[in-house]
Formats: C-alpha cells, sequence, structure tokens
C-alpha cells in the first residue's frame, strides 16, 4: 500500500477517534458525578452540529463573511447552546430522578434523544435530510517528505488534541475539577465538605456537553455533511467507547474512543470487502474485549461494602 | 481449649490482602462444635473479612479453612452453603420487594423442587411443598416473634429494622445449617430488643441442637451472657482467646479498645 | 396499602372493569376522525389516572386475583370477541395481531430482564433472528407450524454467543455487550447479500393441515379477512406463553430469578448458582422472543432489516418498563398502547415519536412504578395455607 493511502486512513482514523473520544470523556464524566449513562449525547453532539450550522447561515446572511471570524463565532455559538442544554438537562430532568431506578434514568435519557433528534427533524427547516456543511478551514495541502497533508485536517486534529488536553487539565489541574472528581468518588462526603453538589453537577454537563459541541463542530467540518440521524450511531460508540476504556475514567474513554476509530479502520482496510464490514467487526470486538475484561480496560476500583 | 474430635471449624494462617491493606494476617482460630463463639475487636480489625473470606466472597490470600473434615478453603459461595454453614450480613440484606416467606425461601434454595415438571406442568407437588414449606417457615418465625410468623406475607419493606434483622437470621436458619454466621444482629436494636434476640436465639440453639454460632458483635453485654468463648481481633490478628471474662482482663486487649495510656489497671 | 388476599372480595370490580375496557377498545379501533381519537384519549388517561388515585385500579386487581380462572376464560373470550366485531377489517384484525407479537417478545424479555435483572438491548435482534429463520427455512418441505418453534430456537442457540460476556458483566456494561450486538446484526444483515441485503427475503406464507392462512374465508354469512387467521393463532401462543411466564413467576423457578436479581452477593451464600439462572433466564427469554419472530415474519409475509433494529429493542424495553417491570399485565397494556395509538393518530404521523418520547418522559417522572406495577408474589391465587 502507498504511503500516500496509508497516511490517508491514517488522518481519517485519527478524525474519527478524536470526535469519539471527545463524545466518549463526556460519557465518563457524567457517568462519574451521577452514576448515569446519558444516551442522549450523542445527539446533543448532533445539535451542537446544526447550531453550528444555523450560526453560518445566519452570519452569511448578516455579511460576515471573514471565515476565521464565522468560525470563532459558530464555536462560541454551539458551546455556548451545548452547554446551556446540558445545564438545563442535568436541573429539570436528571437531578430530580436522582433517587429513581438507574434504568428508568437510562430510558429517560434515550427518550430525550429521541426528543432532540425528532426536533431537528421537524423543526429545522428540511431537517430530514442531510444538509451541507461548509468548509471554512484552507484545504490546501502542505508536503512533508513524501507525504501532503491538508492543513484544515492538521489544523482540527491539533484543536481536538489541545481540547482534550485541556480538559484533561480542568479535571486534574484546577479547583472545579477537583470538585468534580470529589463527587464522582464520594458524593456525601464531597457535599459534607462543602462542595455544592447541584453546581458541580450542572458544571459538568456543561463541560461534557461543551466538549461534544467541538466534536460536532469538528465532524461537519471534515465530512462537510450533517443530518439529523448521525448522533444515534456515534452516542452507542462514544458509549462503547467509554465502557470499554472503563467508566468513570478520563483517560479510559480516551483510549477506547482510539480504540474503536482503530478497530473501524483497520476493519476498513484488511477484512475483504472492507467499509461495509467495519462497524460490524468493530462491534464484535468490543464484545470480546467486554468479556475479556468485563470492567473494561482500565477499570476503576468500585466495590460494593459486604 | 476443644478436643480435635470435637473441632468443627479449623482456620489455618488465613491471610486476606486487598491490595495494600492487610485485612487478615495469619490468623488461627478452632470453633468446637456446638459452641457459641464470639469475635470481637475494634472496626475494621477483620471481623467481618473473616466472614466473607469463609464464605467464599473473596477468596483468601494464604491459610486455610478445614470445616468438618472439609477443606473449604475457596470453596464458592454456593459450596459452603451446601456444607451446611450460613450467614447474616453486617449491612441489612433482605429483599425489601419481597415477602417475610419469600425472602426465607431464598434461604430455603437448596431445599426447594426447582426442576421444570414440578413447577411448571404438574404443580400439585408444587403446591405440597409451599404448604410443608410454609409451615416450617412459620413455626421459625414464631420462635423470634408470634407476630412476625402472621405477617409472613407481607413486603419486608413494610417491617421495622428490628423485623428486617430477625428476618435475616431466620432467613440463614431455615436451611437448617449446622454453622451460623451472624455479624452484628444487634446494630440498631434497643437493650431490651437485643436481650430478646439474644434469649431467641439461644432457644433455637438448645431446640436445634447441633447448632454452631459464630457471632460478630460490639456490645460486650451479649457476648458475656451468651457466648461459651470468644476471639479478639486487631489489625486482622488475633491477640487473645478464651472466654469473655479472661478475654477482657487481657492488658492487650485493653489496648486495643482504649489505647496504651488508658488501659485499665487492677 | 391495600391488604391482598381478601378471599371473600366479589367478581364485580373486575367484571365492569373488563367491560369497560373491551368496550373502549372496541371504540377506539373503530372511531375514524381525529378529533374523537384525541378525546378518546384523553379521557382514557384522566380516567386510568383518576382510577388509580382512589385505589380503583388495585381494587380491580385483587378482584381478578380471587377469581382468576374464571376472569382470564372471559378474557379471553372478550377478545375474541371483540376480533369477531372486526372479522372483515384487515388493518384492525392486523394491528391486533401485531401488538400479540410485542406481548409475546416483551414476555420473553421479561424473563430475562423484569425476573433475573438481564438488561438486554438485543429484544429486536433476537426477533430478526426468528423471522430470518422462518424466511430461510420456510421452502415448502417443513410445515410452516413448525417454523415457529425452529425461529425460537436459532434465537436460542444465536442468543447463547452473548452469554459469556453477559454472565460476566453487570448493568451499564450488560447494555452495551446487547446494544453492540443489534447493531452489529442489522448492519450485517444490510450488508450481506445472501440474506436479501437491504431489500430483505419473501416469507412462504403459512399453511396447517392444507388450510392456507392467506385466504380470506367465510363462516356462514360471515366474511372472515385472513388477518383473522394470524389474529387467532398468535392469540393462542400468547395465551400459551402468558401461562408458561406466569406459572415461572409463581414458582421456585420464579423466587430464584428474583433472588439473582436482587442481590447478587447474598443469593449465592443460600445456594443460589447465578450463572446458570442468568443462562436459563436469558436462553428460554430468547426463545421465546425467536418463536414471537418467527410468527411475525410468517405474518407479513416478508423480512428486512429495518423491523430489528436498536431502536426497535428500545421500544420493547420501553414497554417493559412502562408498563411495570415485571408484570405480565402490564406489558398487554403497554404493547396495546404503544402498537395502537400511533397507528390512531395518523394526523400526527410526523410527530408521534417525538410525542412518545415526550408521554414516556413524563410517565417516567410522575408514575416510575409503571402503568400496572407488579403485585408481590402469590402462588395460587385466593391460596392461603
Amino acid at each position: 500500500m502507498s504511503s500516500d493511502i496509508l497516511v490517508q486512513y491514517l488522518v481519517s482514523g485519527l478524525m474519527l477517534a478524536m470526535i469519539y473520544a471527545l463524545v466518549a470523556v463526556g460519557f465518563t464524566l457524567f457517568f462519574g458525578v451521577l452514576d448515569i449513562i446519558h444516551f442522549a449525547h450523542g445527539d446533543v453532539f448532533m445539535v451542537g452540529a446544526f447550531v453550528a450550522l444555523a450560526s453560518f447561515l445566519s452570519l452569511s446572511a448578516a455579511g460576515v463573511s471573514v471565515p476565521v471570524v464565522q468560525l470563532l463565532l459558530m464555536t462560541v455559538a454551539s458551546i455556548a447552546a451545548l452547554a446551556l442544554l446540558g445545564i438545563l438537562t442535568a436541573r429539570y430532568l436528571v437531578l430530580p430522578m436522582k433517587g429513581a431506578p438507574a434504568l428508568n434514568v437510562l430510558l429517560m435519557t434515550m427518550m430525550l434523544g429521541t426528543i432532540l433528534r425528532e426536533s431537528v427533524r421537524l423543526f429545522y427547516p428540511e431537517g430530514a435530510n442531510p444538509k451541507a456543511f461548509p468548509s471554512l478551514l484552507p484545504t490546501n495541502s502542505i508536503e512533508i517528505g513524501e507525504i501532503s497533508l491538508r492543513v484544515d485536517n492538521i489544523i482540527m486534529l491539533g484543536f481536538g488534541a489541545a481540547t482534550i488536553i485541556c480538559v484533561s487539565l480542568l479535571i486534574n489541574r484546577t479547583r472545579l475539577g477537583l470538585a468534580i472528581r470529589a463527587v464522582a468518588q464520594d458524593e456525601e462526603t464531597a457535599k459534607t465538605m462543602g462542595i455544592n453538589y447541584t453546581l458541580v453537577v450542572m458544571l459538568t454537563f456543561a463541560v461534557g456537553s461543551g466538549l461534544a459541541a467541538i466534536a460536532g463542530l469538528i465532524s461537519g467540518l471534515y465530512y462537510n455533511e450533517i443530518n439529523f440521524s448521525m448522533g444515534l450511531l456515534l452516542g452507542v460508540i462514544g458509549f462503547s467507547a467509554a465502557i470499554t476504556g472503563g467508566l468513570g475514567n478520563i483517560y479510559g474513554a480516551i483510549l477506547g474512543g482510539i480504540l474503536f476509530a482503530g478497530l473501524q479502520t483497520i476493519g476498513a482496510v484488511a477484512l475483504p470487502f472492507g467499509s461495509a464490514y467495519k462497524d460490524v467487526f468493530a462491534f464484535a470486538v468490543v464484545i470480546i474485549i467486554m468479556t475479556w475484561r468485563p470492567t473494561g480496560l482500565i477499570s476503576t476500583l468500585s466495590s460494593e461494602r459486604v | 481449649m476443644t478436643s480435635t474430635a470435637q473441632v468443627l471449624l479449623s482456620c489455618r494462617q488465613v491471610s486476606k490482602r486487598f491490595g495494600g491493606v492487610v485485612a487478615l494476617d495469619h490468623l488461627d482460630l478452632e470453633i468446637g462444635r456446638r459452641e457459641f463463639f464470639g469475635m470481637i475487636g475494634p472496626n475494621g480489625s477483620g471481623k467481618t473479612t473473616f466472614f466473607n473470606t469463609l464464605t467464599g466472597i473473596f477468596p483468601l490470600t494464604s491459610g486455610s479453612f478445614i470445616y468438618d473434615n472439609q477443606d473449604l478453603t475457596n470453596a464458592s459461595p454456593q459450596q459452603v452453603c451446601r456444607a451446611g454453614i450460613s450467614r447474616t450480613f453486617q449491612r441489612s440484606r433482605v429483599c425489601l420487594g419481597l415477602s417475610i416467606f419469600d425472602n426465607l425461601m431464598i434461604g430455603n434454595h437448596i431445599s426447594l423442587d426447582r426442576g421444570i415438571w414440578s413447577n411448571l406442568i404438574n404443580r400439585s407437588a408444587l403446591y405440597h411443598q409451599i404448604d410443608e414449606m410454609a409451615e416450617r417457615a412459620r413455626l421459625l418465625l414464631k420462635t423470634f416473634d408470634p407476630k412476625l410468623a402472621g405477617r409472613m406475607y407481607e413486603l419486608v419493606s413494610n417491617q421495622p429494622m428490628i423485623d428486617r434483622r430477625r428476618i435475616e437470621i431466620c432467613r440463614a436458619l431455615i436451611s437448617g445449617p449446622r454453622l451460623l454466621l451472624l455479624d452484628e444482629p444487634s446494630a440498631g436494636m434497643t437493650d431490651r430488643e437485643m436481650r430478646e434476640l439474644m434469649n431467641n436465639l439461644l432457644e433455637v440453639k438448645a431446640r436445634i441442637g447441633d447448632l454452631t454460632i459464630i457471632l460478630i458483635e460490639h456490645e460486650m453485654k451479649i457476648i458475656e451472657r451468651v457466648t461459651d468463648r470468644c476471639a479478639v481481633l486487631n489489625f486482622g490478628r488475633k491477640i487473645c482467646e478464651g472466654t469473655y471474662s479472661s478475654v477482657v482482663e487481657n492488658s492487650d486487649v485493653q489496648e486495643a479498645y482504649l489505647g496504651s495510656k488508658n488501659a485499665r489497671r487492677r | 396499602m391495600s391488604r391482598f388476599f381478601h378471599r371473600k372480595l366479589s367478581v364485580l370490580p373486575s367484571i365492569i372493569a373488563l367491560v369497560v375496557a373491551m368496550a373502549y377498545l372496541a371504540l377506539i379501533l373503530h372511531v375514524e376522525t381525529q378529533s374523537m381519537i384525541i378525546a378518546l384519549l384523553t379521557g382514557g388517561a384522566i380516567s386510568f389516572f383518576l382510577a388509580s388515585r382512589f385505589d380503583l385500579v388495585s381494587m380491580v386487581r385483587q378482584s381478578y386475583s380471587a377469581h382468576e380462572r374464571v376472569m382470564d376464560i372471559l378474557t379471553a373470550l372478550a377478545v375474541v370477541a371483540v376480533s369477531a366485531v372486526y372479522h372483515e377489517n384487515s388493518f384492525v384484525l392486523f394491528m391486533m395481531a401485531t401488538v400479540l407479537v410485542y406481548v409475546i417478545a416483551c414476555l420473553g424479555l421479561n424473563l430475562q430482564f423484569g425476573y433475573a435483572g438481564m438488561l438486554n438491548f438485543a429484544g429486536a435482534a433476537m426477533l430478526g433472528v426468528g423471522g430470518y429463520t422462518a424466511a430461510l427455512l420456510g421452502n415448502g418441505q417443513i410445515q410452516t407450524i413448525f417454523l415457529l418453534p425452529l425461529g425460537g430456537l436459532a434465537a436460542t442457540i444465536i442468543g447463547s454467543i452473548l452469554l459469556p460476556p453477559m454472565l460476566r458483566t453487570h448493568g451499564h456494561y450488560s447494555a452495551v455487550i446487547t446494544i453492540a450486538f443489534n447493531l452489529l446484526f442489522t448492519t450485517f444483515l444490510e450488508v450481506y447479500s445472501g440474506f436479501g441485503g437491504t431489500q430483505g427475503l419473501p416469507v412462504v406464507s403459512m399453511s396447517l393441515f392444507n388450510f392456507n392462512f392467506n385466504e380470506d374465508w367465510q363462516l356462514g354469512s360471515f366474511q372472515i379477512a385472513f388477518y383473522a387467521n394470524y389474529f387467532l393463532l398468535g392469540f393462542v401462543l400468547t395465551i400459551i406463553v402468558m401461562t408458561v411466564v406466569r406459572r415461572i413467576e409463581r414458582s421456585w423457578i420464579g423466587l430464584s430469578f428474583d433472588a439473582v436479581r436482587l442481590d447478587e452477593i447474598s443469593s449465592p451464600c443460600f445456594g443460589v448458582d447465578i450463572a446458570l439462572w442468568k443462562a436459563i433466564a436469558f436462553m428460554s427469554g430468547n426463545f421465546i422472543i425467536g418463536l414471537a419472530g418467527a410468527f411475525y415474519a410468517l405474518m407479513l409475509g416478508y423480512i428486512a432489516p429495518t423491523n430489528f433494529s436498536f431502536s426497535d429493542s428500545l421500544i420493547l424495553v420501553t414497554i417493559i418498563i412502562l408498563g411495570g417491570l415485571g408484570s405480565i399485565w402490564g406489558i398487554v397494556l403497554t404493547a396495546a398502547i404503544v402498537i395502537i395509538l400511533p397507528e390512531k393518530l395518523q394526523a400526527i404521523q410526523e410527530y408521534r415519536f417525538l410525542l412518545y418520547a415526550v408521554v414516556v418522559t413524563l410517565v417516567l417522572l410522575f408514575r416510575p412504578g409503571g402503568l400496572l406495577p407488579r403485585v408481590p408474589r402469590i402462588y395460587l391465587p385466593g391460596w392461603r395455607p
């Protein structure tokens, strides 16, 4: 296989890995603080992409045409919108269901996902059809030795990686991150120590949803197309990635995202009739991994007192 | 000490580590048949871990359990149950959504006929067994509280805490075990309730005959009143063994509970 | 809380409830105008809400339980009577038969999930396995009635692939495995041309002793649409499965499942073999689901991957939770609502998923126990030794 094609696969694999990782980290954060699987997270990602598109169209109509400015404003708009959505979800849907059986909460987040999906399909103009997403980054290539890389891909990969690093720093080096980790480990004690539980949960949802916004933006820019149902499969993949990596652990989520993207890419490359079966292959491997390591690759130490 | 013919449970050099934490440290213990044996010690001294490793919930790091000449080291919980060992839990673990009768029947699992024929097709044998078991359950519950027996088909979630403890003990007793492990059964009870519970236990033990009981307790009054012998644990190690009165005089024991500066001097 | 075991409880409340329910069902199936339907639905919801507020629902359930044999027969006759009213209406009969498919499938899922606590998001995949088995093996050589248990068997065998991971994982982790499997299943079917790809496969029409299920027939002066055949067969299957599942619940087997679901740590200490009971629940549940899938395929006359997606598995799980975890009648009621409602509200067809999600959310927030929560176990109705 020529190095060119290899590089193509590598770049697309990395892009996928990053999108998955960003979504998976959100899943794992929500699970950490509230012990819930926020099934609507994938659809939140989709909403972020649509908000970005809507902002772009409004900005263009308003006469703003400089790509950098457009991009900046789109990013701000989608992060803000999703963060708000996250806070509202936490405050009015998830927190009130705190005492309920975990299944009910899971089901409710699935319903929320359906509501988001259907709302976009029904109420966004021509929502049922795929929508073109502008490419706002420079599309020229640069040559490094024999390999040619597109500038926009490099920028997106860099931006995504930077985001992940920032989140990791946020969780591990800031007071908010400390509060989040405290609540994740022991809610009662954290509350006793004066941590505002409700606030921490809302902020966690804001951060997780913000990550989804960035993932949605990158996805739109890379594939140049978004549609209302793209969140469902992505949500399941993000969820699988978070679990395979080990729930509650950020590095596990990142690892899971890379792993899943890697499996899909390998499947596309290595299997005969390749890309059609790549999802089958990836999901089969996930099942095998879960058989081998029932609590994920990086298991979090939590045991029930007997 | 008890003669070897009379030893029911022999624990040799039993050790358990959880990562860096040593929960049990080369524990040597012998429990005699029909003894009422107490286990005391400060919080975290390994008493519940002892039960958990004996009943197969956690594997031992090293050491062995010999029960009635059978090697039960690292046996599964099911195997331990079939050997005739039953237990209660420190944190009350009854099924709140089920009736008292159902809870007891879970405890009776090994005696129940779970075949497809009698359960699904020709159910007369099932009804017969239900009647039989209902009678057995009622008798057992009556020993602890006649009123409880009358409420046998009510949900456990509607019962007060003390009754839930009684139910849990009955669940452990219904299968007719020969070794009963009780983990702080009196937690949350008043003095009078505790005394009542212990009277009931002694009554049951007298009635069944071949029943050995190991009791983990914090209430010294109980240990003093009902146990034949007891062992004191600290940091997973046995620091003393003997009758309650001899154990309570031991300076190591006093130090463990009260700290060296405050050790009582006679 | 109302006491149960009223031996002398009158049969009247449950008979009245049965008559009201059947009249309501017949009416709702009949009415066409959207405003009438919405009025009926709102009225029904409010009545149910009020009835449960004033403990009428539990009174009806106790009354039914005290006279279960009689009430079972009456209910069965009543349902057949309602279907007889629509003997010419293919659309209604098909809809009612579809409700039965979902009831049977959810009863299987109930064994796994409602009783043994095994979260399973691959129910639709198992339906699909049963359906595709019927499609592939139904070549005119085998009596079509045998395709039903064969579909169930296929689902059991293929489902057992998931046993090793299912037995080793709990809760959310089990969920991923079944979700992954369902996605894997539908993707595979869409891509693999040998099973028809996205177009699917035709299914042989059902016949029993020279009676062709796909033909309309006449009874005296009455024209009977052919979907009535499927409805009646489905009805017989439903009764059989309901009886089996109900007996399972009312036995030491059901108690063992409960022990597994409620406490996996203490139950082994009483001799309960967790892995064994989970395997039994999972495999027998899959058999029932596969059976329903084979029946569904025979009725539809074709089969395609679109019917067996993850969203459909989600609907199955929702029916079980909304009906009341572990509640058989809850499943029947909720399945009927989930299937009939969207079909009747044609005007809002576009919005039906949205409305469905909103309604489910409301129920979860305000009536989390489900519509007809499971009652404490009674081994034999009216029994007291």
